[in-house]
């Protein structure tokens, strides 16, 4: 749509493996809506493509090189291109996709989808929606969902989250005070987060705990 | 950032205290080896103490603050100092006891044995044969100069103190004799070109009884020489090596004449052998007469003959040496076991050989056969402790026979320290029945002359209590050690295990998955590009689609299954109803995840293998079994932990599917920790797959020869069957 001259949906297809990127090009380029405008074997060259080229869709694969997916889709993010991303790979960890997904990638997608899923995908990414399987959906919000806390960790971030110092609630929980700084510690740690207050905020941004 | 700051600090921690302990190591050794350590140095005997002085021959004893060798032993040797000390003078008192011989200082000694010359250094002695200073070098062979007094000087007599004084200064040496410290010294002066550097200081006297007093040793520069040698007249010898040894040189010897020693004289014809005492009537007072050697002169005189031995109590005081030659008249008194001669005129006849002892057992000595004579026993010590006046008390038993050996002071505190209870030893003394010496609780005991008269046989057995500690408290550590490194060998054998399941799984990643992938799109593109009517093309190519997909979540599969999992044992079950969860994703299966018993902690190694075989079994009933519960149970019990995956689904017939890759995967994994793997299954039954695994006991205190003999068995079961642990070559 940025580009009235052709409706048709462009392309770059961004993997290592060449074999992926001749079997891409090949399946995608039989589908009339859409134009495989180049294929990048590297991050680096991805980016270098985009700053030449117009683009509408990326197919990302999230192992390069060079650089991993995710940085590479934060980099393009950071210098500005509004070209639209779909990770595209053949494996696949909950972190993976959260990480993706947190990085800004609209879809995700295995790279056995079918050949009318995948243009599906594209069109639906390019319209400025986001396509993620429900399969994929799942385990994202799995992620999402995850604590490690233990029970008794979760018992004191609900106590922090109501303001108790660490020596109000080793009076409450009955424990040593050292105790439950050593539990504060571990919840810190465990949220990756600086301090007991974006603890809390992160939990309930998280939904771990109730706001 | 963290552990690298931990690691470095360790590291410096680490170098610092090598490098404290080596500065320690060499100050330690300089200040050993220093050649000005513990000087100057001023003896003790006034004290009654001679700490450190270490004997070779003579009958060393301290008697009011005086040193005493009363033996004619040639070369009779007292050593101590530090074998480091170099320049350095040694002054005292010396005194003659005998006629013929000479005594004196020896200087930068070491090396020493008992025996003549049987030391390298240099001795300085006053001989009054030749009324001269004697300078000589020993090397286990003699060679000497003699320097006669300086005229002002009175000849040289027995019985008096002279002051000695003695230098060594480079390859100077330098020594100087005086009556008094006021009267000029006679100086003798020489220099040995090829020198001995340094060694100890020690006592000497040749044929002759020797006693020393108030000895000073300090450090001696050239300034000391110099005013060594203003001192007095200077009989210097010129510096050519020491000559070689020729006693008849010695020209004119001048025999001083004697002034209280008593001159050799006729035997008295009436005496009668020492064995023969004891015939004497019981009751009636008896004189007799007996002549033999002085064996014993401290703390009572015993004289032997060929027949036996007697105490003598003298009536006069004389001071006597042992081997002198005597005649001994006095009251004959019985004691329990013994004859005893009182009130004893004695007489010294001349200087004689003392009489070597008789070697007997324990046994022989406590008849009272050998009693009042000079014998040798052997046994082993039991008990030391202080008697009287700081003399040392042995208490030896030797089989069934007990005795007590009793030793001057002088040199006991040192004994008392270097002999070991329970040790083998022989001591050499007059063995009295006594019971003043006895006190009642020995049959004899032994009168010990020098801490010479002592030898040790051999030493404290080793299997004392104190070692058989030491020693299992060492086995103890080794074995925990054992047990720690075999841990973490285990440990960077899985840490290696797990690497390369990781190298692996990008290794399929990149290349077999892509692949697949890759060809899965330019099927896809073949086909749409193909017209419609060929159908049956179109349908192959589905099916080549179909399967081309398939392989590609295979391929996914197996990735997943190779990445890492950070495995606690607590969450065992957790990650097991995870991967059952994501296999089953999108369909209707349902997963039931259990334990039962109490949980145990999992090493890394048992509850990682548990899982893989835990996710092969779901894996294989998700694809192959087409179930509608999947059942996930952990049970725990006392030294085991058994896992169970159970599906509803399909089964199959028990003997087809044993054989598959699958299952002999997981066998084999379940080998690897000895566990048990079952499958049971049967057409339209389900499938339930039983893996038991036993539990190392855990290292305690208490248990450790148990846990580790049962590693050692276990380790020695997985190294037999080398061929066999690969099932992949055994099935064919």
């Amino acid at each position: 749509m940025s580009n009235p001259s052709a409706s048709r949906i462009r392309i770059l297809i961004v993997d290592d493996h060449p074999v992926v990127r001749a079997g891409l090009t090949s399946m995608l380029g039989t589908q009339d809506e859409l134009e495989v405008v180049a294929s990048a074997s590297s991050g680096q060259e991805a980016l270098a493509f985009l700053q030449e080229q117009e683009i509408d869709v990326v197919l990302l694969d999230l192992r390069l090189p060079d650089m991993i997916g995710v940085e590479t889709l934060l980099r393009m993010k950071r210098s500005g291109h509004r070209a639209r991303v779909i990770i595209l790979t053949s494996f696949e960890t909950d972190e993976d996709i959260y990480r993706a997904i947190q990085a800004g990638a609209q879809g995700y997608l295995i790279k056995d989808t079918s050949l009318a899923e995948m243009v599906e995908a594209i069109r639906t990414v390019h319209a400025a929606k986001r396509y993620i399987p429900h399969v994929i959906a799942m385990r994202l919000a799995e992620r999402m969902m995850r604590v490690d806390l233990t029970p008794r960790e979760l018992e004191i971030l609900e106590y922090v989250a109501k303001g108790l110092t660490n020596k109000q609630i080793a009076h409450v929980v009955g424990i040593s005070e050292f105790t439950v700084k050593h539990h504060v510690d571990s919840i810190i740690e465990k949220l990756e987060v600086a301090d007991r207050t974006e603890a809390v905020t992160t939990a309930i941004q998280r939904g771990i705990i109730a706001p | 950032m963290k552990p690298s700051l931990i690691s470095s600090r360790r590291a410096l921690l680490g170098s610092l205290a090598v490098t404290i302990l080596t500065l320690g190591t060499i100050g330690l050794i300089a200040h050993l080896q220093s050649p000005t350590r513990g000087l100057p140095y001023f003896d003790s005997f006034a004290t009654g103490k001679a700490e450190g002085w270490q004997a070779f021959g003579g009958t060393w004893a301290l008697v009011s603050g005086v040193m005493r060798n009363d033996s004619d032993e040639r070369g009779a040797k007292l050593l101590t100092g530090s074998a480091y000390w170099e320049d350095y003078s040694i002054e005292g008192d010396v005194m003659l006891l005998g006629l013929d011989g000479d005594a004196g200082f020896i200087v930068r000694s070491s090396n020493e044995e008992e025996g003549v010359d049987a030391y390298d250094g240099y001795y300085v002695g006053l001989r009054s044969r030749d009324n001269s200073i004697v300078l000589g070098r020993a090397g286990y062979g003699w060679a000497e100069r003699s320097f006669p007094m300086s005229a002002s000087q009175d000849s040289m007599q027995v019985l008096h103190w002279y002051h000695l004084k003695v230098l060594v200064n480079g390859c100077r040496l330098i020594a100087s004799a005086s009556i008094t410290t006021a009267a000029a010294p006679t100086l003798a002066s020489f220099i040995d070109d090829d020198c001995i550097r340094r060694g100890r200081i020690g006592l000497r006297s040749y044929r002759s009884g020797g006693a020393w007093r108030s000895i000073v040793v300090r450090l001696a520069t050239q300034h000391d020489v110099d005013q060594m040698l203003a001192r007095g007249n200077i009989r210097d010898a010129p510096s050519t090596p020491f000559p070689s040894t020729d006693f008849s040189d010695l020209s004119n010897p001048s025999l001083p004449s004697s002034v209280d020693l008593p001159q050799p004289s006729t035997p008295d014809p009436g005496t009668i052998p020492i064995t023969n005492l004891r015939l004497y009537a019981l009751t009636k007072p008896a004189k007799a007469t007996v002549r033999g050697l002085v064996t014993l002169t401290a703390p009572a005189i015993y004289v032997q003959d060929s027949t036996g031995g007697v105490a003598v109590q003298q009536a006069m005081p004389k001071r006597l040496k042992v081997g002198d030659e005597v005649e001994a008249s006095g009251d004959v008194r019985h004691d329990a076991f013994s004859s005893i001669l009182e009130h004893a005129m004695v007489r010294v006849l001349w200087e004689g050989t003392p009489i070597p002892a008789v070697s007997v057992t324990p046994f022989q000595a406590s008849t009272g056969a050998f009693d009042a004579t000079f014998i040798e026993v052997e046994g082993h010590l039991r008990r030391k402790a202080y008697g009287l006046g700081d003399s040392l008390i042995l208490d030896f038993d030797a089989g069934s026979q007990s005795f007590r050996a009793i030793l001057n002071p002088g040199r006991s505190s040192y004994l008392y320290r270097e002999l070991k209870l329970d040790s083998l030893l022989r001591v050499r003394g007059i063995a009295v029945a006594d019971s003043a010496y006895t006190g009642n609780l020995t049959p004899f005991a032994v009168l010990v002359r020098s801490s010479d008269d002592i030898d040790v046989l051999a030493g404290p057995p080793w299997w004392s209590a104190g070692h058989l500690v030491i020693m299992s408290i060492g086995l103890l550590i080794l074995a925990l050690s054992a047990n720690l490194l075999y841990q973490r060998i285990e440990n960077w054998r899985l840490h290696a295990v797990v690497e390369e399941r990781e190298r692996l799984a990008y290794e399929m990643h990149d290349t077999l998955a892509q692949s697949v992938a890759g060809i899965g799109f330019q099927l896809e593109a073949i086909r749409v590009a193909l017209p419609k009517q060929l159908t049956s093309v179109h349908q192959q190519l589905d099916l080549a689609s179909q399967f081309v997909r398939h392989s590609h979540a295979e391929a996914r599969r197996s990735v997943d299954m190779l990445r890492p999992h950070q495995l606690e044992s607590e969450d065992l079950l957790n990650a097991l109803s995870n991967c059952a969860d994501r296999l089953v994703a999108g369909s209707s299966v349902k997963v039931i995840a259990s334990s039962t018993g109490d949980a145990h902690p999992l090493t890394l190694r048992i509850a990682d293998t548990l899982f893989r075989i835990g996710q092969e079994a779901l894996a294989n009933a998700v694809r192959h079994a087409e179930p509608k519960s999947l059942a996930i149970t952990l049970e725990y019990e006392k030294n085991l932990v058994r896992l169970l995956i159970d599906d509803n689904g399909r089964g199959f017939v028990e003997q087809q599917n044993q054989h598959s890759l699958g299952v002999l995967g997981m066998r084999k994994r379940a080998m690897s920790i000895s566990a048990n793997l079952e499958v049971r299954s049967s057409p339209g039954e389900g499938t339930v797959v039983i893996v038991t695994a036993p539990l190392p006991p855990r290292a305690t205190f208490g248990s450790w020869p148990a846990f580790s003999w049962k590693l050692l068995k276990e380790s020695a079961r997985n190294v037999k069957p080398v061929g066999k642990s690969y099932p992949y070559t055994d099935s064919r």
